[in-house]
Formats: C-alpha cells, sequence, structure tokens
C-alpha cells in the first residue's frame, strides 16, 4: 500500500468536502438553526433568574438533546447517497485510492463539518443567554464542556449516519426516524431503554463534566469510563461496517 | 474482434461476460478484444454500452465471465485507475464547483499536485480549449462545455486509456466537429489509446476505422468500419436537425446529392434528412449551416434505422 497516495487522497477529499459542506445549501440550515437557538436562549435568558442553572439546562436540551443528532443526520444521512445519486461520485470511484479510504474521505468531512456547525450554534446560544449575565469561569467552564460533548457527538453520530447513507436508497427518511424517534423519543424514556442511545452515553459524560444544571446530577447517568467506551465502539462499529458496504457496493 | 495492431497485447480483453441488474440483462455473453488506438463502441441506447465501461472501471462486478483491462483485473483494483482516464455520458461534474476546483481534486486524488498540477491544469484546460472558463462554475457550463471538462478531468493524470461514453452527445454539430478532431489529436500526439462509444456509427467513423458493434449486451461484429458501413449504407439514415431558419438549411440540403428528402416538421424550426450518405452528410453540414446562417440547437440520428441494421447483423 501506498501510504503517501492515501493520505494526499483523503487529505484532498476532506478539504473538498468540508468546503462543500460548510458554504454548500446546508450551510443555510445551519445560519437558521443558530439564529433559532439565539432566539430562544436571548428570551430565556432575560426572563432567568439563576442563569448558570437554566441556561445548562437549555444547552442541554435544546442543543445536545435536540440539535446534535438532527445536525449530524442533516450533515451526513445522505452525503454519500447524493452523490450517488447525482453521479459525482464518479471522480472518487475512479480514483487510485481504495474505497476504504476514500469512506474516511467522506467521514472526516462530514465530523469537521458537523463539529463546526454545532461549535457555531452553541456559541451563539450561549453568548445570547449568559452574555446578558456576566461571564466568568462558571459560565466559561459550562461553554467549553458543552463545545467537548458537541465535538465527541458529531464524530459519533457522523460515523453512524454516514453509515446509514450507505446502507439505505432512501437514508434520509431513516435518519429522520432515527433521530427524532430514536434518539429523541426512546432516549428519553425512563429506564434501561434509553441506554440504546447514544444520547444517553453523550449526556452521561457531561453528567461527569458539566457542575450545573439538571444534567450534573443525573441519577440515570452511566459511569464517564463506560461511556467513553461505547461511544468509541459505536464510532467504531458504523465505521467499519460503512467501509465493508462502501466497498462491496456497486455503482451502476 | 478487433484487428487493429496485430501482434500487440490487447488492453480490454472480455470473455463470456454477463452483467444483469435483476431482470434487466446488461451484457449477456459479451466477448472482444480491443487492441491499442481508437476503438469505436457502437450501439443503440440501452445496448450494454456504459455496462462495457463500468465493468472495464471496476464500478460494477461481472456476474458471469471474465474482463481484464490492462492486463488486470478491475473490480476492487483502484491502482488500475492510475492507468484510466473516463469521461462518463452522464453530468458527473460537481454544480457548486469551479472547473479549476474540480481538476485541483482530480489531479491531488491522483497523487498530483504543487507547480506540477498546477502546470498540468494549464496544459489540459488548453487542449480542450477551456483556459477562459476555468474559474466559472462548472454548473453554468454549456453542454459542449461540460463535455471538455469531462475530457480534461479524464486526461490529467496523463493515463495510458481514455474512455470515452458517448462524448458527442447532446452538443451541436460545430462542437462535434472540434470535439472529433481533439479525440483524433489526443492519440496521434499525445499517444492515449481511447475507446469511445456513441450511438451513431458515422460519428465513430470520424474517428476511427476499428469499431465494435454492441446490440442488446452481445458484440454483434467488430473490425474494420469500412465493411460494416456497406451494411449501414444500405438502410437509409433519417437525421433530425432543429434550430432556427431551419428552412434555409432544408433548401440547401435538396442541392445534395446525398439527401434523399428532406421534410419540414409540424414545428417549422425543426426537418427531418433522409440521407444516402451519412458521412458525406455529416461532412458536408458544417459547411451548409455557415452558409445559410442557420443556428442548430439539436441533431440526432433516430435510432430506428440503427435498430434495423442490428436486427439485419444478429438476424432476427
Amino acid at each position: 500500500m501506498d501510504i503517501k497516495r492515501v493520505v494526499v487522497g483523503i487529505q484532498a477529499l476532506t478539504f473538498y468536502s468540508t468546503k462543500k459542506l460548510l458554504l454548500g445549501n446546508k450551510a443555510v440550515i445551519t445560519v437558521l438553526v443558530a439564529l433559532f437557538v439565539a432566539a430562544v436562549m436571548v428570551y430565556a435568558g432575560s426572563q432567568s433568574d439563576r442563569p448558570l442553572e437554566d441556561g445548562t439546562n437549555l444547552m442541554d436540551t435544546l442543543i445536545l438533546f435536540f440539535f446534535m443528532p438532527v445536525m449530524a443526520m442533516i450533515f451526513g444521512s445522505s452525503l454519500i447517497r447524493d452523490e450517488i445519486d447525482d453521479k459525482s461520485i464518479t471522480h472518487v470511484a475512479t480514483a487510485p485510492l481504495d474505497r476504504a479510504f476514500s469512506y474516511l474521505g467522506y467521514y472526516l468531512p462530514l465530523g469537521i463539518a458537523t463539529a463546526i456547525s454545532m461549535v457555531a450554534i452553541i456559541t451563539v446560544g450561549w453568548v445570547g443567554f449568559f452574555g446578558q449575565h456576566g461571564i466568568g469561569p462558571d459560565e466559561l467552564g459550562i461553554y467549553l464542556d458543552f463545545v467537548a460533548l458537541v465535538v465527541i457527538g458529531s464524530f459519533v453520530y457522523s460515523s453512524l449516519f454516514l453509515a446509514i447513507s450507505v446502507l439505505f436508497s432512501k437514508p434520509v427518511m431513516f435518519g429522520l426516524f432515527y433521530a427524532f424517534i430514536w434518539e429523541g423519543y426512546i432516549g428519553s424514556l425512563p429506564g434501561a431503554i434509553q441506554n440504546a442511545s447514544v444520547k444517553h452515553y453523550l449526556r452521561s459524560l457531561g453528567s461527569e463534566w458539566v457542575k450545573f444544571g439538571d444534567i450534573s446530577g443525573w441519577v440515570q447517568a452511566s459511569s464517564a469510563w463506560s461511556s467513553a467506551l461505547v461511544l468509541l465502539v459505536v464510532t467504531i462499529f458504523f465505521l467499519i461496517l460503512g467501509i465493508y458496504l462502501f466497498r462491496e457496493k456497486e455503482l451502476a | 474482434m478487433t484487428s487493429q495492431g496485430d501482434g500487440l497485447m490487447p488492453i480490454v480483453q472480455a470473455q463470456a461476460l454477463s452483467k444483469w441488474y435483476g431482470q434487466v440483462i446488461g451484457l449477456n455473453g459479451f466477448a472482444l478484444r480491443v487492441m491499442p488506438g481508437i476503438t469505436g463502441i457502437v450501439g443503440p441506447n440501452g445496448s450494454g454500452k456504459s455496462t462495457f465501461f463500468k465493468l472495464i472501471l471496476g464500478l460494477i462486478k461481472p456476474n458471469a465471465g471474465s474482463i481484464s483491462v490492462l492486463g488486470e483485473i478491475p473490480w476492487k483494483n483502484p491502482n488500475l485507475h492510475s492507468s484510466i482516464g473516463f469521461c462518463p455520458d452522464y453530468e458527473s461534474l460537481p454544480s457548486d464547483s469551479t472547473g479549476r476546483e474540480y481538476l485541483t481534486l482530480i489531479g491531488k486524488l491522483q497523487m498530483m499536485h504543487g507547480t506540477a498540477l498546477s502546470n498540468r491544469i494549464r496544459e489540459v484546460v488548453r487542449l480542450v480549449d477551456m483556459e477562459r472558463a476555468l474559474d466559472r462554475k462548472t454548473g453554468g457550463y454549456s453542454k459542449g462545455m461540460k463535455q471538455r471538462m469531462k475530457i480534461a478531468g479524464a486526461l490529467l493524470h496523463d493515463p495510458k486509456l481514455l474512455i470515452l461514453d458517448e462524448p458527442l452527445s447532446g452538443t451541436d454539430p460545430l462542437v462535434r466537429k472540434d470535439l472529433i478532431d481533439l479525440i483524433k489529436m489526443i492519440n496521434k500526439d499525445h499517444g492515449h489509446d481511447i475507446i469511445v462509444s456513441s450511438h451513431v456509427l458515422f460519428e465513430i467513423e470520424r474517428m476511427t476505422h476499428n469499431v465494435a458493434l454492441i446490440y442488446r449486451g452481445r458484440a454483434v461484429a467488430s473490425g474494420d468500419i469500412a465493411e460494416i458501413r456497406n451494411l449501414m449504407d444500405r438502410h437509409p439514415h433519417n437525421i433530425i436537425i432543429e434550430g432556427e431558419k431551419a428552412t434555409a438549411l432544408a433548401k440547401a440540403l435538396l442541392d445534395e446529392d446525398y439527401v434523399v428528402s428532406v421534410a419540414l416538421n409540424d414545428n417549422k424550426d425543426s426537418l427531418t434528412v433522409q440521407v444516402s450518405k451519412p458521412d458525406d452528410f455529416f461532412n458536408g453540414l458544417p459547411a451548409l449551416i455557415d452558409k445559410t446562417q442557420c443556428s442548430v440547437s439539436t441533431m440526432y440520428s433516430l435510432d430506428d434505422n440503427l435498430e434495423a441494421v442490428f436486427r439485419y447483423l444478429v438476424g432476427r
């Protein structure tokens, strides 16, 4: 295997696709979500007399709980499928690069673009809420904790949704089902069933790190180490699944 | 079997090759040896030309039989792509990228970078006459420009073998002439072996005398075009021409001895020409267009006659 060729190929695809994701049509969705989050958090901030608690709860429920899987789904569930359908995948499929590495050339930009969008959204919301009450070390700590969580979440969900985009011919339908029904509903049910959602482990990590809000005292949280391990295994599992499917896929 | 370049190794060799998509047969017991040079693959729409090309590129895998390209099996063989340039018949250019961004990505995927890549991009866009449109979004290109940019992408890494799937499809006569000249020049001056497909035999004839005819997933004839053309010429060919001032062009065509009949269609900007010598027609048409100032927007052969010849060739 020519390692240099592999690295250059992945770099080229990562740069190209990141730019396409961040500056293409989906950038409008990021801006709209950021505006929505800003509006909600500015209003909530103006009404709050316990800003550290209320602000943390909002960042948890609105951004980590809801928009994290939704944005990953919007960016990821049709990334490869769109290129298969509009046939612009031809230049990747006819490049001298094993499809396993081409797949990584889609995964990395997807994770990066989702993470950048989520960090932008969380920054806007955080400034909108806490900016009204003054920003000190506690507020900055909350911000950094949630930035870390959405960056981790971006790479976990990207692995999952990218595999979906290779596995299904209508990946957006399945992506919607997963993001809203599975993550949104099943992940909120009481009892052990919520352990079957990515969100549970992200929030478990958050309960270890964040010092304010309901998430800090969350009784159902799994341990930080086991959560980190589960998230890593999920990411690797879906990466391997996606790579296998992509290598076997006929591009007719 | 194609005979050009006897004594040389075939660049593509297919034996008993079959590919089907569910109930639909793409290729069926297909056998062909393609020798170096320019080889034309001719067949009606849906005959299996694109399936053959996808098998050459390893985009799909055969259900039966075998195919080798430059001595290697293409399925799951990405290294082979270093030696092949592909211009597909569909729109594959990313519409939100400029020509330069597209070529830069292709080049980097082929391990080209820095000044060498910039110089090569400049070289190939000059070759396909796309220098002025290089920094425009490809979504705004005309059909002819898109074809040229796709050919530039296929040529960028200086591949040994160039696969051009219907490169003349949807282009106007003047662009067709330019593209045909370009394809011949790429082979003659740059030494690339080329496999080019079309559903119009007489377009292929202007590029090469070495053809293979495909019909319903089988190679029904291959070899020198002169023999095949004799069969074709027994069947008058109907060609549709659409554009402004079509009436003036119709009058001019009636004076040509290779024209059997000219009929204006319901839409006065469209005419059907029946010709006995298609090669004379295609050679003479650009001058007639120039003389009558007709603005031709579309031109195509009706497949019916080609189908008739293919049916004749397979004895149906």
